[in-house]
């Protein structure tokens, strides 16, 4: 037994399966990132271009001002509600009072 | 020794290719597709695996085209490249091999290797260390001389033979020759 020969014969080259290069070209067209390796395992990140960046920062703060606000109005409105609650409530136990100052009087 | 050389690609293809044609890039990959895949195939003994890895090796040619200074050189970057990306998807999974979660995924692989068992030689090729097997690889599919895979791997030539050197005797070993 020739182990040298054996071992070109056991590792002569073999084509790929039929249609290899056609599946790297479609990669290549769809600019595919590799499947294994260190590259594929980095997570990819889209390019942050700068506008982008700005425009998501406008839109938050617009998001955020109009729910400061919308907080506020209704903190308002809260307040008025309760003031008047009160001044309805001070206005019936005012009445009562007389009602029953009168009922003593006669 | 004379080392495996592809045929000529078609005159110009590579300066084509760099230059964006599709077509001239296609002309390299069927050129060199059977050494870049056969690369992979004998170290992993995994006809899928070899295709997904030459696969990626043609991905990162095509991207990094424009540093490629010959035909010569394309050659010896796919195969330093294939090399080098077989070493290190061995060296990652076997740190994977400590992880829990994936020992289903490693039974099956080797349930999968074990289908191949019949080619003893290829078998016990594979059960090599990292090293070992892409030496003995370069030297018998790309029929390379030392000096020439020691650049590929990185190793001085000295190193270079004795891995080869420690692989026959292991191959001898297991195939119950004397060494």
């Amino acid at each position: 037994m020739n182990l040298d020969n054996d071992l070109k014969r056991a590792m002569r080259r073999e084509s790929p399966p039929a249609g290899f290069a056609e599946r790297v070209m479609q990669r290549v067209r769809s600019g595919a990132a590799p499947a294994s390796g260190a590259e594929a395992r980095r997570p990819k990140r889209p390019p942050l271009h700068w506008w982008r960046a700005a425009a998501a920062s406008v839109t938050l703060a617009v998001v955020l001002g109009g729910y400061a606000v919308h907080r506020q109005r209704e903190g308002e409105r809260a307040r008025e509600q309760v003031l008047r609650a009160m001044s309805i409530a001070s206005e019936k136990v005012a009445y009562a009072q007389q009602q029953v100052r009168d009922i003593g009087s006669h | 020794m004379t080392a495996i050389v592809p045929e000529a690609v078609d005159a110009g293809a590579l300066p084509r290719a760099q230059s964006g044609d599709h077509d001239a890039f296609a002309e390299i990959i069927e050129q060199h597709e059977a050494m870049v895949f056969s690369l992979a195939y004998h170290f992993f003994n995994d006809r899928g695996r070899a295709e997904e890895i030459a696969q990626d090796v043609f991905l990162q040619l095509y991207r990094n085209l424009g540093m490629i200074e010959s035909d010569a050189h394309l050659l010896f970057w796919l195969r330093q490249v294939t090399t080098r990306r077989c070493i290190d998807l061995t060296r990652r999974s076997r740190l994977k091999a400590v992880s829990l979660e994936d020992a289903g995924e490693l039974r099956s692989i080797e349930r999968h290797s074990d289908a191949f068992l019949d080619r003893r030689l290829r078998g016990f090729i594979e059960q090599l260390p990292d090293i070992q097997r892409a030496v003995v690889t370069l030297r018998y599919q790309e029929d390379l001389d030392p000096s020439d895979i020691c650049r590929i791997v990185d190793l001085p030539v000295n190193t270079v033979k004795s891995h080869l050197h420690r692989a026959l005797q292991s191959l001898r070993r297991k195939l119950g020759e004397r060494p």
